[in-house]
C-alpha cells in the first residue's frame, strides 16, 4: 500500500522548520509559498503515543497518527473499539492517560486555539435541547463571533440540506425527531466554516436523502477548501464514499491504514466479515 | 397473569432508578423525613376529636368532621392534579405484543391505585373511626365509615387523573376550581351557603345504613370505568401522552441583555434554561418559600433579643434563591456540557455571566424582603448585611464549590423529592460559608457593639464586591481544572 505520509516534526525540521510548534498558522503559511512546500502537506493533527484507560482496561492506545491538511479522514471500528474516545480526545473533552494531541501543531490540552477553526458534532450532548434551532444558530453565531449577515447566508446555505424540515418550525430542538437533531447539530458544526470537522456518526439516523445530501456536502467542502474532516462511521459504504484515507480501530488501536480506492470497500469488508 | 408482569417490571424500573442506587445516605434521610411526617399524620388523627372540641365546643365532633369532609375531598382533588404523575406504562413496549389490550387498559388505570397520596390520609380517618365513632355507635359502624373513606379516596383519585388526562394542558381551569372553592368555604364562613351542613348530613347517612357503602361503591366503579374508557379509546402511543403543544416563548428577544456582548448570550441562555424545563421552573415557583421566613420568626420577639439567628434568616432570605441557582449552574448544562467544552472560546465570559445571574437573584430577593423593615428597621439592617455578604463573599464559595459537582442532572423532572445531582458532601463542604457571618457576629454582640458586627458582615461583602476580578478568575481556574472530571461525570 503506497500511502503518503504527512510531514511531521522532523520531516519539517528537515525542511528547515525548527520551531514548528511555535509558528503561527499565518506564517506556516508563509513559509510553505517561499519555499513552494504544499501546504496541504503539512499535518493538521498529530497524535502521540495516546492512551486512554478506563477502570484498568486500555480502551485507546496510538502511537502515532498524523492526518495532513485537507484529508478526508474515515475512522471505522466495532462498537466499543474506541472512535468516540478518539475524537473525544482530540476536542479535549476528557483527559488522557498519557500522550498528545497536537492541533496545528499545538497541545489541545494548554491551547485554546483549535476551538477557532475546529467544528464538531459527536452526539446529541452537543445539543442545546431547549432552544429552537434558530435560537440555537443565533447563540452558536454570537459564540463565534459572527455577524447578523453571516447567519443569513448560513441559513441559505442550508436551506437544502434542511429541507424546511429545521427552520421556522416554532418547537424546541429536544422536540424535534432524532434525525432532524442530528441535522441541526452537524449544521451547526459547520456553522462558522471550520478548517477541522469532526462528525462522529453522522449518518446515523438520517434519512437517506439527507445522507446522500450529507455525502455531497462533506465532498464539495473538500474540494472547495482545505477543509480536514474526520468521521467515523459504521457504515463502510458512506465512509468510502466520503474519505480518501480510512483507518480501522479494533480495541483502541489502529491496525489498518488505507488510502481509498477502487477496491476499499472490499477490502474493508473483509477486515469485518464474520468468519 | 400479565399483571404480575407489568408489575414487576414497573417495580424493576423504580428500584433499578440511578437515583435509588446512588444515593442511600439521602434515601435514609428521605425515609426519616417521611416517617416523621406520618407520624404527625397519626398524631393529628388521634387527637383529631379533642381539636374539633377545642375549636367547636357546643358541636358534635364527628358531624363536624363529616361537615368538612367534602372540602378535604375537593382540596385533595385539586392538590392530586397538580402533584400526582399520571399513571403510565410504556406502552410501546408492550403493544406489540400478544398482550389484550384491555389487560394494559386495566392495568394503566388501575396503576394509580399504588400513589402515596391514596394512603396518607388513612392515618387519620382510621384513628378517627376507631377512636371516635367506634364509641358513639359501634365498631361496625366504624368500619363503615372507614372503607366509605377509602372507598372515596380512590374514586377521588380516579377521578382526579381521569380529569388530569382530559385537561392536562389546561391547567388554569382546574386553577378557576380552586379559585371556586375558596369562595365556597367564604361563603360557608359567613353562613351564605353551608356545603359543611350537606356533607354532614351526606356523609352521616352511613352511621345510620351501612347500605350506603353502596352508592359510594357505585361511584368508584363509575370513575374507574371513566379512564379505562378514556384509554381503551386512545390506546395509542401518540394519543395517550399527553404533548404539550410546542409553543415557543420570546426569552430570546431581550433586548438589554443582547448589549452585554457575549456574557449577555450567556445569561439569555441561562435564563432560557430556568424557564424552559420543569425542574428550575419550579424552583422559581418555590422562591415565597425563601422569601416568607421572615414572617415565621419576624414576629416572635423572643427571637429578637439576639440578631445571630436573625443574620441565618436573612442570608437565607436573599440568598436562598441565589444558593439554588449556583449550587447547580454546572450540572443544570450537564445535557450539552461537551458542546461547552468544545465550543466555547471565552470561558471568562461564561464565568462572569453565571455570577451576574446569581447576583441579580440575590439582589432581586433583596428587594422584595425590603418590606420587613415594617417589623424593626434593624431587620432592614441585618438584610442590607447579609445581601452584601452574599453578593461579595457566599456566591463566590458556592461558585467555587459548584465545580465539585459531577453528576448528571436531568432536567426534565419536577423538583420534589428529586435530588438529583446532590452531593451530601457538598452542602458539608459550604457549611462554613453559612456559619462565618455568625461566627463574626457573636464576638461583636458579647463585647455590646453589635451593629458593628452587622457592618462588618456587609464590609467582607463589598471587599469580595471590591475584587470580584480577582474572586472570578479563580473560579474559572477551578472551573478549568475540573472540566473533564465535571463531564466524565455528566456524561454518565
Amino acid at each position: 500500500m503506497s500511502w503518503r505520509p504527512g510531514l511531521g516534526n522532523d520531516e519539517l525540521v528537515s525542511y528547515g522548520i525548527v520551531n514548528y510548534n511555535k509558528l503561527q498558522r499565518s506564517e506556516l503559511r508563509t513559509w510553505c509559498k517561499l519555499h513552494k512546500v504544499n501546504y496541504n502537506y503539512i499535518i493538521m493533527i498529530e497524535i502521540q503515543n495516546l492512551t486512554k484507560v478506563y477502570g484498568g482496561e486500555t480502551v485507546l492506545d496510538i502511537s502515532l497518527l498524523k492526518i495532513n491538511k485537507g484529508d478526508g479522514f474515515g475512522l471505522v471500528g466495532n462498537n466499543g473499539a474506541g472512535k468516540t474516545t478518539l475524537f473525544r480526545l482530540i476536542l479535549d473533552l476528557i483527559r488522557a492517560n498519557s500522550g498528545t494531541v497536537l492541533s496545528n501543531g499545538k497541545d489541545v490540552k494548554t491551547s485554546n486555539e483549535w476551538k477557532y477553526y475546529t467544528g464538531s458534532y459527536l452526539d446529541q450532548r452537543f445539543l442545546i435541547d431547549f432552544l429552537t434551532p434558530e435560537e440555537y444558530f443565533e447563540f452558536l453565531n454570537g459564540i463565534y463571533g459572527l455577524s447578523k449577515g453571516d447567519l443569513e447566508k448560513f441559513y441559505l446555505d442550508f436551506a437544502g440540506f434542511f429541507n424546511d424540515e429545521i427552520l421556522g418550525k416554532k418547537k424546541y430542538i429536544r422536540d424535534f425527531s432524532q434525525g432532524n437533531r442530528q441535522k441541526v447539530g452537524i449544521a451547526a458544526a459547520l456553522m462558522a466554516k471550520p478548517e477541522v470537522l469532526i462528525l462522529d456518526e453522522p449518518f446515523n439516523g438520517l434519512d437517506p436523502s439527507t445522507q446522500i445530501r450529507l455525502k455531497n456536502l462533506l465532498n464539495k467542502l473538500k474540494s472547495d477548501k482545505e477543509i480536514t474532516i474526520l468521521v467515523s462511521s459504521h457504515d463502510l459504504k458512506h465512509v468510502t464514499e466520503v474519505c480518501d484515507r480510512i483507518a480501522v480501530l479494533e480495541k483502541g488501536a489502529i491496525i489498518h491504514d488505507i488510502k481509498t480506492s477502487q477496491g476499499t470497500l472490499k477490502e474493508l469488508e473483509g477486515y469485518f466479515s464474520v468468519s | 397473569m400479565v399483571y404480575r408482569f407489568f408489575l414487576r417490571h414497573q417495580w424493576k424500573e423504580m428500584t433499578r432508578s440511578p437515583f435509588w442506587q446512588k444515593n442511600i445516605v439521602l434515601n435514609i434521610l428521605l425515609g426519616i423525613l417521611v416517617g416523621i411526617m406520618l407520624l404527625y399524620l397519626l398524631v393529628l388523627g388521634l387527637f383529631i376529636d379533642k381539636i374539633l372540641m377545642e375549636l367547636f365546643p357546643d358541636k358534635d365532633p364527628i358531624m363536624v368532621f363529616n361537615g368538612i369532609i367534602i372540602y378535604y375531598f375537593a382540596f385533595e382533588f385539586f392538590i392530586r392534579f397538580f402533584m400526582q404523575s399520571l399513571p403510565t406504562l410504556n406502552i410501546e413496549t408492550y403493544l406489540h405484543l400478544p398482550i389484550k389490550k384491555s389487560a394494559i387498559v386495566h392495568y394503566v388505570s388501575s396503576k394509580s391505585i399504588f400513589a402515596i397520596g391514596n394512603y396518607l390520609s388513612w392515618l387519620v380517618f382510621f384513628p378517627f373511626a376507631f377512636k371516635v365513632i367506634a364509641p358513639a355507635y359501634s365498631v361496625a359502624t366504624a368500619w363503615a365509615w372507614a372503607v366509605m373513606m377509602v372507598l372515596l379516596i380512590f374514586s377521588n383519585n380516579f377521578l382526579a387523573t381521569y380529569i388530569k388526562r382530559q385537561l392536562a394542558n389546561k391547567p388554569s381551569i382546574v386553577g378557576f376550581f380552586g379559585l371556586g372553592l375558596v369562595a365556597f368555604i367564604l361563603f360557608d364562613y359567613f353562613g351564605v351557603i353551608s356545603l359543611t351542613a350537606l356533607s354532614s348530613q351526606v356523609f352521616g347517612l352511613i352511621l345510620k345504613n351501612y347500605l350506603f357503602l353502596l352508592p359510594v361503591f357505585v361511584i368508584l366503579i363509575f370513575t374507574y370505568s371513566l379512564n379505562c374508557f378514556f384509554l381503551k379509546a386512545k390506546l395509542y402511543p401518540d394519543e395517550i401522552i399527553s404533548k404539550k403543544k410546542g409553543k415557543v416563548d420570546s426569552l430570546a428577544n431581550i433586548k438589554y441583555l443582547k448589549t452585554l456582548g457575549l456574557t449577555g448570550r450567556f445569561i439569555s441562555l441561562d435564563l432560557r434554561l430556568l424557564w424552559r424545563h420543569k425542574r428550575t421552573r419550579s424552583i422559581i415557583f418555590m422562591a415565597p418559600l425563601f422569601l416568607g421566613y421572615g414572617l415565621v420568626f419576624y414576629p416572635n420577639q423572643q427571637l429578637n433579643n439576639g440578631y445571630s439567628f436573625l443574620i441565618f434568616v436573612g442570608i437565607f432570605m436573599t440568598g436562598g434563591m441565589m444558593m439554588n441557582y449556583l449550587n447547580y449552574c454546572f450540572s443544570y448544562e450537564s445535557n450539552y456540557f461537551d458542546n461547552i467544552l468544545a465550543n466555547y472560546r471565552d470561558f471568562e465570559a461564561y464565568i462572569k455571566a453565571k455570577y451576574i445571574l446569581a447576583v441579580t437573584v440575590s439582589t432581586i430577593s433583596y428587594i422584595i424582603t425590603i418590606p420587613y423593615v415594617f417589623f424593626s428597621t434593624d431587620i432592614l439592617l441585618i438584610n442590607t448585611m447579609t445581601w452584601l455578604y452574599n453578593l461579595g463573599f457566599l456566591s463566590f464559595v458556592l461558585y467555587y464549590f459548584a465545580t465539585f459537582t459531577k453528576k448528571r442532572m436531568d432536567l426534565s423532572r419536577g423538583a420534589a423529592f428529586n435530588y438529583q445531582g446532590l452531593g451530601a458532601t457538598h452542602w458539608l463542604s459550604m457549611l462554613p460559608a453559612f456559619l462565618l457571618p455568625v461566627l463574626i457576629y457573636v464576638p461583636f454582640n458579647l463585647l455590646g457593639y453589635s451593629r458593628a458586627g452587622l457592618l462588618f458582615i456587609g464590609a467582607i461583602g463589598i471587599a469580595g464586591l471590591l475584587f470580584h476580578k480577582s474572586m472570578l478568575s479563580l473560579v474559572l481556574k477551578q472551573f478549568l481544572k475540573r472540566k473533564h472530571v465535571m463531564a466524565a461525570g455528566f456524561r454518565e
